[in-house]
């Protein structure tokens, strides 16, 4: 079976019969593609494609229509937010081309990363994870010390949050500076999943805020992600 | 300075033995004014970056080894973060590196960038951006670096000081065609494949009057009076880039207009090798409609 390859620019469809998904553009009330990869069509019962770029593309989508109405006097803008959700979903992925599809990190994205320095203010971490997705490059994220658990946020300290290399679960908050992404591990389900002892060995979780050593028997405090 | 970690040429220019009966001048046998030379275009040519193409335009009359060639690789790295010093950026920050190789022309090139290169760079990151979506990557950088193998030059014509540089227009338009099939081929969000195409207005022979060319192969014409060298969008129809050089004569007004419309021509045809090139990426083998 060939799928239908789409190039940048190649019209997919009109935008008030698709909703746009994630590789597509709307340019004068007309869905086109804008990467290289295999156009595929998701009709509304399924999940409507991949969760990861869906906050963006909601955006795009809302704003591109309102300015694109008055060229389309068919399309109100109240039934083209009402069916918004009724419509099948065009994408475009690379999945043909390559497995390397680069990702960014968003707001409100789960990821994975490796903590890699700690001072009292803040944890830098290195992002590997993006939902699914392994990253091809290392972006820098910055867990805040008000931002590591949701109660008693005045008593954190980081050092009894993180250690370097340990692997967190957390959110991405904001897109942060220059050089950070700001994330977030106020959550029962985020927070540290793997850790090692300072004698090096693996350890497990035994509280909320504990992980032990299964060798020498010594706790650590770390803010613990609660196990899946 | 020179570089003493390299091994490095000759310095100044290298020139092929000039012999006694001068080789005879080099006659543009087109099909017509209208053709485009033909080219050659892969992506996927380089494992290490995200995205790369190479592009070739061959010479079609080459009776002998050394025609003029345009040969040029895309390399594209990225979208990556930005270094720790650059300020916050809500969109991808593109930089486009052009670079001779050192055999690339007649005269050699150096190692550093020399200010034709920088020049091409500004050329072609001006080309790229109105077609790049780039508030789809906010925070990231990509580098595009495009490195000439050869540069579309006579190496055997006698004439070296006939050089007024017109060769660039058509390096640029190459350079074009073939940064926009290595972002395609990165994954970087485009609004439209863009292409580069040339026209020039060029004579024959000292009797001819001159005309509007597409893609001049610069050696086999007797004088070049202006290139135009435009980047454009085919689906949009827009133009992201136009680079004019030279001098119209006062008589025909519309020239200008003509010339431009002569090289959107070019594009097109460019851009249909681009889509072509792309869609057999995925299905190889196949012909795309």
């Amino acid at each position: 079976m060939t799928q239908a390859v789409a190039v940048p620019g190649q019209l997919l469809g009109p935008a008030d019969r698709y909703a746009a998904g994630a590789g597509t553009h709307i340019h004068e009330s007309n869905l086109y593609s804008s990467l290289l990869g295999t156009v595929a069509v998701a009709q509304p019962e399924k999940a409507p494609g991949p969760a990861k770029r869906l906050t963006r593309i909601a955006a795009l989508a809302a704003g591109n229509n309102s300015g694109g109405n008055s060229n389309n006097p068919n399309n109100s803008s109240s039934n083209s937010g009402g069916n918004r959700n009724s419509l099948p979903t065009i994408s475009v992925s690379r999945s043909g081309v390559s497995e390397k599809r680069e990702v960014l990190p968003e707001v409100g994205n789960v990821v994975l990363c490796r903590v890699t320095r700690i001072t009292p203010r803040h944890a830098s971490v290195a992002i590997l994870v993006v939902g699914d997705t392994v990253l091809e490059a290392e972006w820098q994220g910055l867990v805040r010390v008000q931002d590591v658990r949701a109660t008693e946020k005045d008593r954190v300290k980081i050092y009894e949050s993180f250690r370097p290399g340990d692997i967190v679960r957390a959110q991405v908050i904001s897109l942060g500076d220059q050089a950070n992404y700001y994330l977030s591990t106020a959550s029962n389900e985020l927070g540290v999943i793997m850790a090692t002892s300072e004698a090096g060995n693996p350890m497990f979780p035994v509280s909320w805020k504990e992980y032990k050593d299964p060798e020498t028997g010594i706790s650590e405090p770390r803010k613990v992600a609660k196990p899946f | 300075m020179a570089d003493r970690r390299r091994i490095n040429g000759p310095v100044g220019q290298t020139n092929p033995p000039i012999y006694d009966t001068p080789q005879e001048k080099r006659i543009a046998k087109r099909p017509g004014d209208n053709a485009v030379r033909k080219i050659f275009l892969k992506t996927g040519v380089t494992p290490s970056a995200s995205g790369s193409a190479y592009l070739e335009i061959d010479d079609p009359f080459a009776i002998r080894p050394s025609g003029t060639n345009l040969k040029l690789t895309c390399t594209v790295h990225g979208p990556r973060a930005l270094p720790r010093s650059a300020p916050f950026s809500p969109h991808i920050i593109l930089s486009t590196h052009v670079k001779y190789a050192p055999f690339a022309t007649r005269q050699r090139r150096g190692y550093l960038r020399d200010s034709s290169e920088r020049d091409l760079g500004v050329h072609l990151e001006t080309a790229l951006r109105g077609a790049i979506i780039a508030d789809r990557w906010p925070k990231s950088g990509v580098d595009i670096i495009v490195t000439i193998i050869e540069g579309d030059q006579n190496r055997d014509s006698p004439d070296y000081d006939r050089d007024e540089g017109w060769d660039m227009m058509n390096v640029l338009s190459g350079c074009i065609t073939v940064a926009s099939a290595a972002i395609a081929d990165a994954g970087i969000d485009c609004v439209d494949t863009v292409a580069g195409g040339v026209a020039a207005l060029a004579a024959q022979d000292e009797k001819s009057q001159p005309s509007i060319v597409l893609d001049p192969d610069v050696a086999s014409y007797h004088k070049i009076f202006a290139a135009c060298c435009v980047a454009y969008l085919p689906t949009r129809d827009e133009v992201t880039n136009v680079w004019f050089k030279g001098q119209l004569p006062g008589a025909d007004a519309m020239l200008y207009n003509k010339m431009v419309e002569r090289s959107l021509v070019a594009c097109r045809n460019a851009n249909r090798v681009l889509i072509q090139s792309l869609s057999e990426t995925i299905n190889p083998g196949q012909n795309v409609s």
